[in-house]
């Protein structure tokens, strides 16, 4: 459903917001970009959506090369955007109807799918006001509800749930989960929350200063960290502390520094005996055990690597 | 669905936010209405004209209705760019060129409406005009063509600059200070020589002058352009001018929003 390849994207002034990045999402799939602000996940959404212009590689949606069929492939897919985009003065109602009329949907058929979506999002008793007096939520909610009202077979979703108090958050994730299951529908999430991409992406791509460093299902990303973690706060010079655990076998080059913090993957050990080879050496002001999240392989991946610096 | 609906779409959006918010409707009118019912006929009394003064000065101040309902209209496009729905349309499956001609669509709406009232405020004022049907099909396609002209100004200004402050800082530059010199209220030959050379080249001036020719039969306008000639060439000669100024703003106003829209 979504074929990118060898895209890039350099703006004038020279910098380099996608650097040839490749994946494909199947139909039905659920694929998440990760990556923090800057890392290239808008912009990549915005090759997709046909509102930036690549300046290398090709981008597929639906089967449409995005520079040369850009109405075919946004005929075939709606964005919720990371941003409020929806016309405040008018009443909820009239953009559900502006979205089908712009997207063809028949109005017979516009009415009924605005009735079901409606009543499946929750935002059927507020429809007929205007969007100024939503709240975050429900405003959300009709953005959803409006890029479903054409009924696409690709979905954008950018940053869906920034800005949102939990309680909405959750509800929303619920919401998107519920959608993931429907086999016919491709969603593109981008999202720096690594809860979310863990939850809803059947995929994971991990974008950082525009390439993509990991794609690969989150619990394999995840079982790459191995079974359990050692996270020790360093008491002096990290370098030397590290080296000191490889010389024990405790540390591998997947170790990772944030601050003072390094983070080892156990592999073949059991945390028990991490510690106290750790606790013999004097080298750590606290120690915990714990398993690998998507958190830890983000960090592994995109800050600091202890590995390449020591 | 026909390959219109889309673009009749986006007018009935454009229409039913600019109808949330009745000042774009009315705050341009009240200068020109000031200047056509109050100024004029003081100016009358005051320089000891006649009527036609009075109808001179109704026809300019057309000149000034146009540019600024549609530089209004302009507003718009940012307030869309920057708390709107517009990278919702611009994500739709139709011709991005459609965003504009909607918009235009709809300040072209705005502008008639106003246009209307100003002349019937003026011939409740007891202002005349000797408008045959001839007369309107002069002065129909010259308000038509300049004011689609100046709403591409608007919407390539709105394209290019940032926020509505800076865009309003425009406005006067734009809407207001050629109308001093395009003879709205007075003939261009009373300028000094070098602002009648300058009005001569001003859309507007050729607007202002087909619109008197229409509504007044007064060609004036046409000879001081043009210097001399029979007034139906002279006339054809400034609506040659005012529709290219209209397609070259509106060619113009597109390309700059598909320049700013698709990074």
């Amino acid at each position: 459903m979504i074929e990118v390849e060898q895209l890039s994207k350099v703006y004038p002034g020279g910098v380099e917001a996608v650097a040839g990045i490749d994946f494909q999402v199947g139909p039905g799939e659920v694929f998440g970009l990760l990556g923090p602000n800057g890392a290239g996940k808008s912009t990549t959404i915005g090759v997709l959506t046909t509102t930036i212009l690549p300046t290398g590689g090709t981008a597929r949606v639906g089967g449409f090369d995005v520079v040369r069929q850009p109405l075919a492939a946004r005929r075939v897919s709606s964005v919720v955007f990371q941003e409020p985009v929806v016309d405040r003065s008018l009443i909820g109602r009239r953009n559900l109807e502006i979205h089908a009329s712009l997207w063809q949907v028949e109005p017979r058929a516009a009415k009924t799918r605005i009735a079901e979506l409606t009543d499946a999002l929750g935002i059927a008793a507020l429809v007929d006001r205007p969007v100024s007096g939503y709240s975050g939520g429900e405003r959300r909610r009709l953005e959803l509800a409006r890029a479903l009202v054409s009924s696409p077979s690709v979905l954008f979703l950018d940053e869906p749930t920034v800005g949102l108090d939990p309680r909405i958050r959750q509800e929303l994730l619920e919401i998107v989960g519920r959608l993931g299951e429907q086999a016919e529908l491709t969603i593109l999430l981008t999202t720096h929350y690594l809860d979310e991409a863990e939850r809803l992406a059947d995929r994971v791509a991990v974008m950082h200063e525009g390439r993509i460093v990991a794609l690969d299902r989150p619990e394999r990303l995840r079982r790459r960290l191995g079974r359990e973690l050692v996270e020790l706060k360093v008491r002096n010079d990290l370098g030397i502390a590290l080296n000191a655990l490889r010389e024990r076998g405790i540390a591998g080059d997947d170790a990772f520094a944030i601050g003072s913090t390094l983070t080892i993957p156990l592999h073949d050990l059991t945390a028990h005996r991490a510690i106290d080879t750790i606790n013999e050496l004097g080298l750590a002001s606290s120690i915990s055990a714990r398993e690998p999240t998507l958190d830890d392989v983000y960090v592994q991946l995109t800050g600091a690597r202890l590995a390449a610096a020591a | 669905m026909t390959a219109i609906t889309p673009l009749i779409t986006l007018s009935q959006r454009r229409f039913e936010l600019t109808a949330r918010r009745p000042r774009e409707l009315f705050v341009p009118l009240i200068t020109p209405i000031l200047f056509a019912l109050v100024i004029a006929p003081a100016l009358k009394v005051a320089l000891h004209t006649g009527s036609a003064y009075e109808s001179f000065v109704a026809v300019g101040t057309i000149g000034l209705l146009i540019p600024l309902t549609t530089m209004f209209s302009g507003l718009s496009v940012i307030v869309d760019r920057e708390s709107g729905a517009q990278r919702e349309l611009l994500a739709a499956p139709v011709p991005r060129p459609f965003l504009v001609l909607g918009n235009l669509a709809v300040a072209l709406a705005v502008t008639a409406f106003q246009v209307v009232a100003l002349l019937g405020f003026a011939l409740a004022r007891g202002i005349d005009f000797h408008a045959g049907l001839a007369g309107l099909g002069w002065f129909l396609p010259a308000a038509v063509l300049f004011a689609v002209g100046m709403y591409g100004a608007a919407e390539a200004l709105a394209g290019r600059v940032p926020r509505q402050e800076e865009y309003i800082a425009r406005v006067p530059a734009i809407a207001i200070v050629p109308w001093f010199i395009a003879g709205a209220l007075f003939p261009i030959t009373a300028l000094p020589s070098f602002l009648t050379w300058i009005a001569r080249f001003l859309p507007l001036t050729h607007g202002l002058a087909l619109m008197r020719y229409g509504l007044l039969g007064d060609s004036s306008g046409l000879h001081d352009i043009w210097g001399s000639g029979s007034s139906t060439s002279m006339a054809l000669l400034s609506l040659a001018v005012v529709a290219l100024f209209a397609l070259v703003l509106t060619v113009g106003s597109i390309r700059v929003f598909n320049r700013t829209a698709v990074k």
